[in-house]
């Protein structure tokens, strides 16, 4: 944490410098104290840009006693705090007697300051507890002001040294206090141009094991600007980019455009590759004359508004040098209406390299780092040359659905759990992600009610932690709907895929449907009891007859103890993926058994039933014509007539025509190669 | 990098560190193996010589280690740990992984020098530094298992307090999805490709019947190929939907999965991990305050899917997004000394305007002690007043005078008139209501 602490001082007045001209009237020249608060002013302004939060100033002027214009607190940290706090403090007056005046309180006023616990510090404190003394105070002195001679410079360092030491000693004995660890005092002593410089300037020197400082002697004026501007380059590691070729129309002509030159300040480590590599671009020094280095990159107008992802390696935000200068607020208010910009380095060997580019979010702008070297992951295989690339009746446009559904949205007020408990709003991201995807089926194929439009506004809500009694009613409406498109026969959209001939007939494509169905709702029971009340209506309209409805329902209750609902749906999609992968395969092994012992108390559409029941087996192994009951409808005669028709156009598959019992056994020249026994396979004989 | 007929370590390191600069650059982590005979070379250019004279290097002909980019250097030595021993060899060695801070480890043959032997080092090295690395991609109930390639390098936080490296989780949780234009090419620390893999473990029998009877590794990567995986269906719609997802790879470590396209035909389900810690991308925020839509009061991304709740605005605008006072060039005091007198030409009817720009160089020249330059544009608007044409509306003499006296007020910085949250505000005439009637 280095905070600065930076100080002021009046002291002489009217010093001819910097003059506004206009023609008939006087020029007029700043003093000594409006180029000092011009300049720090302009220090915390890049400062805040580009470190808005943990890095802090504390302003502080000093005349017949110390005013310190703002506290640590993070609401103190910006630029209107401190216009008006300066405001509020007025340039000095002229006729105040010099000898009251001291930057001395300053100084002390300082030292005081920086013994002053922050918000992060006591944050980090603490978080640490017994460990607390680990944080660090560390901080920074700048003291503008205008000394007599190189021994008043020596006098105030003396001053600082000492109150250090004292303040240090008070600090120990207190818990509202930190010692000063480590302290740079930069003297700054500035006189007016043309006058000579009473003080000599003077590297970093160590003074105690605790404090260091270095004296600087600058002219009023812009070069004292320049002098601080350096500074603030040091102090908090900046690099400086300027950007060229930025096409402007010019005021004037507004159909031609010039190119100009934009400087920025930034973090160095946007730099890093640059510095690593040796390839560096430094263009001459800037314009201010300073000795500053800066790095030159291009314009590249951007085509497209089309958004993409780059490999990005780093993010820093900028200062413009020149904030209000009319090319940087252009280039400024281009990226906060939302445009990036790519840059490009120019390389000695003249090839052209996109390595930064500019973009704004939510107001800051950043330079983002851009990857150019090569990359690692070239010419990878793609997805779908991988596991399950070759599935093409994926849900994608149903997943795409639930990813908007499950996009994130920032909560900022603290939200509490109904125990008091604080809520974290990603722990609720992720609980409903679990909810929403305790029963979803990845491909087309492998589910009916996901195809049904009907379907949807039960499926919508049913996965909801909560239903309103609305909710509850069109649910309820959903699923008589769905009698009623039972009742009249209407066809599904039962996937063929797998399955031999024209599929399933309907009365079994309905028993499908609302088998899936229910595992659906199922999955959500325990979310509350209007979710049971969902189920108790699915149950009761199921279109069965009234003695299977009854056995149904009781050999469910039994499953429902053997596993929980959650686990069982869970592993129900593992194995209703392995499964299907089964059926496209046809792959017949030894697995075969365990899966059908694992299938015995899943309840899935297409598995076959739990031989424990037994009417159900018989059932589902007789043909489905036979299998209906009552008399037969006109439908069911005329469908079988049109399938007899159909058979006859094309050649009955040999497995069919070979089947026992209509189960063919398949890969039976496996059983021959290799000696293995080849088990049933239940699904692909099924009807 | 040039032949040398004789051993010397420092050349080859310089022409490795050379190549990968610039090749991959600064911040690919680079394994370097560096095979030796655990000789170290005689005279000048031998690694005692180089480490001798490590202190007196120039910037010019700095030694290659620590290598400028993160690395792991392997030594592996065709020579059993005794040989080594008996001279300072293995000592030497040893500071060149230190001076790579510490990066690196050195392998010994265990035994004599033989093949089996150098094999099972390399073996070790193998099992050490490539072994790929396996996670559970997950989403709620939907799974795969993943190869995440190049394996992540565990993370140091740069803490003041106990740098400790984290690791990433072998489980990917999937939180919840963003839009690729609200995530806006986050920085990250590295990048891998996604990789769903069939795994041959324990009472999955995928596979390995296959294996069994002998059949080709094509079709078992076929029938692995024709199983369902989420990792493409997560893809496909990441891809069509234009969304990445966030992914907690660790506590407070995050990243982010999305779909790369390498060509027009090719593409990948790739993960980036954000920089550990509580808020990694200002511009989204705290990452644990994240939730999800259905929470809100309405839909933060409208009806219509026409808004988004990011980027999250900071409280304080930037300097150059709050049209800040800037007057050290003299262009800069120009400019608005400029503005003033421009709309003071135009009034009445820039009358908002002209108080506007008045009150922002009056705040300022108060901030900045600069109470001369109040008198000074006092005395340039009583000039212009003087100046004014026949033509002109009344009120703009009115208008200039008004403004005239106030700035003079301010600028005898008593504390009546020169309060920095006062405005000057124009003066009410007779004319006010009816200003545009007249050019």
């Amino acid at each position: 944490m280095a905070e600065s602490c930076r100080q002021h001082v009046e002291f002489d007045m009217l010093v001819k410098n910097r003059t506004q001209g206009i023609i008939p009237l006087a020029p007029i020249s700043k003093s000594l104290w409006t180029c000092s608060v011009e300049s720090s002013m302009e220090y915390c302004r890049i400062m805040y840009d580009i470190f808005p939060f943990k890095k802090l100033v504390n302003f502080i002027v000093s005349d017949s006693g110390a005013h310190v214009l703002n506290s640590w607190t993070q609401e103190d940290q910006n630029l209107q705090e401190l216009m008006a706090a300066l405001a509020a403090v007025g340039p000095p007056n002229p006729r105040a007697d010099p000898e009251c005046c001291s930057i001395l309180h300053g100084l002390v006023a300082a030292v005081e300051t920086l013994c002053k616990i922050t918000e992060y510090q006591h944050e980090a404190r603490t978080l640490l507890m017994e460990n607390a003394e680990r944080v660090g105070n560390r901080g920074r002195i700048i003291c503008i002001t205008n000394a007599k001679s190189d021994s008043h410079v020596r006098m105030l360092e003396d001053c600082v040294q000492e109150t250090i030491h004292e303040h240090n000693k008070l600090a120990a004995n207190s818990d509202h206090l930190m010692q000063i660890q480590k302290c740079e005092l930069v003297l700054i002593h500035t006189y007016a141009v043309g006058e000579d410089s009473l003080v000599s300037d003077r590297p970093k020197k160590e003074l105690s094991p605790v404090l260091t400082s270095e004296v600087h002697s600058v002219r009023a004026g812009r070069h004292l600007a320049t002098k601080l501007n350096i500074l603030v380059q040091q102090h908090f590691d900046l690099a400086s980019t300027t950007i060229t070729n930025i096409p402007m129309k010019e005021e004037q002509h507004a159909n031609t455009s010039a190119n100009y030159d934009v400087e920025l300040l930034h973090h160095k480590d946007a730099h890093v590759d640059f510095l690593k590599s040796g390839d560096t671009h430094i263009g001459g020094s800037s314009r201010e004359g300073s000795f500053k280095e800066t790095i030159t990159l291009k314009w590249c107008t951007p085509r497209t508004n089309n958004i993409e992802l780059h490999y990005c390696t780093g993010a820093y935000r900028i200062s413009p040098v020149d904030v209000n200068s009319r090319p940087s607020s252009c280039l400024t208010n281009f990226l906060l209406n939302g445009r990036s910009v790519l840059l490009e380095q120019p390389r000695k060997s003249g090839s052209k390299v996109i390595s930064h580019m500019l973009s704004s979010h939510g107001g800051e702008i950043f330079l983002h780092v851009l990857s150019s070297s090569r990359s690692i992951l070239e010419d990878p295989p793609s997805i779908s040359e991988g596991c399950g690339g070759r599935v093409t009746d994926y849900r994608i446009t149903d997943f795409g659905e639930f990813m908007r559904e499950n996009r994130l949205t920032p909560f900022l007020d603290p939200r509490y759990k109904i125990d008091g408990s604080l809520e974290i709003p990603l722990e609720r991201a992720k609980d409903q992600l679990e909810k929403h995807t305790r029963y979803w089926p990845m491909i087309i194929s492998q589910t009916t009610i996901f195809n049904m439009q009907a379907v949807v506004p039960l499926a919508s809500v049913i996965v909801k932690e909560s239903l309103t009694e609305e909710d509850v009613l069109n649910c309820q409406k959903t699923i008589y709907n769905l009698v009623d498109m039972e009742r009249k026969n209407d066809p599904l959209p039962i996937s063929t895929v797998g399955t031999r001939g024209k599929g399933p007939k309907r009365d079994e494509q309905y028993r499908i449907m609302w088998n899936e169905l229910e595992t659906l709702v199922r999955a959500h029971i325990n979310n509350s009891e209007k979710h049971q009340r969902v189920l108790e209506c699915l149950m009761a309209c199921r279109s069965k007859p009234p003695e299977e409805e009854e056995r149904k329902k009781r050999g469910r209750k039994r499953e429902d103890k053997e596993d929980k609902s959650e686990k069982a749906v869970k592993d129900y999609e593992q194995e209703k993926s392995w499964q299907d992968s089964e059926r496209l395969k046809g792959i017949l092994e030894r697995g075969k058994e365990e899966l059908a012992e694992a299938e015995i108390i899943k309840d899935s559409p297409d598995s076959p039933e739990p031989p424990n029941k037994k009417p159900l087996v018989d059932m589902d192994e007789t043909p489905p014509v036979e299998k209906s009951k009552g008399p037969v409808s006109l439908l069911s005669l005329w469908s079988n007539r049109i399938n007899t028709a159909n058979s006859r156009k094309h050649q009955e598959f040999a497995g069919r025509l070979n089947s026992v019992n209509n189960r063919a056994e398949l890969y039976q020249h496996l059983k021959e190669e290799n000696g293995m026994e080849t088990a049933e396979n239940g699904k692909a004989s099924r009807q | 990098m040039d032949d040398y007929d004789k051993t010397c370590l420092e050349s080859a390191l310089v022409g490795v560190c050379n190549i990968v600069q610039q090749e991959w650059g600064g911040a690919i982590p680079c394994q370097v193996v560096l095979v030796t005979d655990g000789c170290l070379g005689i005279g000048r250019g031998s690694l005692r010589h180089s480490l001798a004279t490590h202190n007196q290097r120039s910037e010019s002909n700095r030694f290659p280690l620590p290598f400028p980019f993160p690395s792991k250097l392997y030594i592996m030595c065709m020579a059993n740990l005794e040989e080594l021993q008996s001279t300072d060899s293995l000592d030497c060695l040893e500071r060149l992984i230190d001076l790579n801070n510490g990066e690196g480890q050195i392998f010994t043959i265990d035994g004599p020098l033989c093949l089996k032997n150098v094999q099972s080092m390399f073996g070790k090295l193998i099992d050490l530094a490539y072994t790929p690395f396996h996670a559970i991609l997950k989403c709620g109930h939907l799974t795969a298992d993943v190869q995440v390639f190049p394996r992540p390098e565990p993370f140091v936080v740069d803490e003041e307090i106990d740098p400790i490296p984290k690791v990433i989780n072998t489980d990917l949780e999937i939180v919840g999805f963003i839009d690729i234009a609200d995530i806006s090419s986050p920085p990250v620390l590295s990048r891998h490709l996604v990789l769903p893999i069939a795994l041959n473990k324990e009472g999955d029998e995928v596979g390995t019947g296959i294996t069994d009877d002998n059949e080709d590794e094509n079709s078992a990567n076929q029938i692995a190929g024709k199983i369902p995986n989420f990792c493409v269906l997560l893809h496909g719609s990441l891809k069509v939907e234009g969304m990445v997802a966030i992914v907690q790879l660790g506590p407070e470590w995050h990243g982010m999965l999305y779909s790369q396209a390498d060509s027009k035909k090719k593409s990948n389900l790739m993960m980036s991990l954000f920089e550990p810690g509580p808020e990694p991308l200002p511009w989204l925020g705290k990452m644990a305050q994240l939730g999800p839509i259905s929470d809100a009061k309405e839909n933060p991304y409208g009806e219509d899917d026409n808004k988004s709740p990011f980027p999250l605005q900071p409280k304080n605008k930037r300097s150059y997004a709050q049209n800040v006072t800037v007057w050290i060039k003299p262009s800069g005091l120009q400019t608005d000394v400029q503005k003033i007198l421009r709309n003071a030409r135009k009034l009445p009817e820039k009358t908002q305007t002209f108080y506007k720009e008045l009150n922002r160089l009056r705040k300022a020249a108060l901030a900045f002690g600069f109470l001369d330059l109040l008198k000074g544009v006092a005395d340039m608007l009583e000039r212009e007043c003087t100046l004014l044409p026949d033509t002109a509306h009344p009120d703009a003499a009115f208008q200039l005078t008004h403004a005239a006296q106030q700035l003079k007020l301010a600028s005898t910085g008593t504390s009546e008139y020169a309060g920095y949250e006062h405005n000057i505000t124009p003066l009410h005439t007779d004319f006010s209501g009816s200003s545009a009637e007249r050019m």
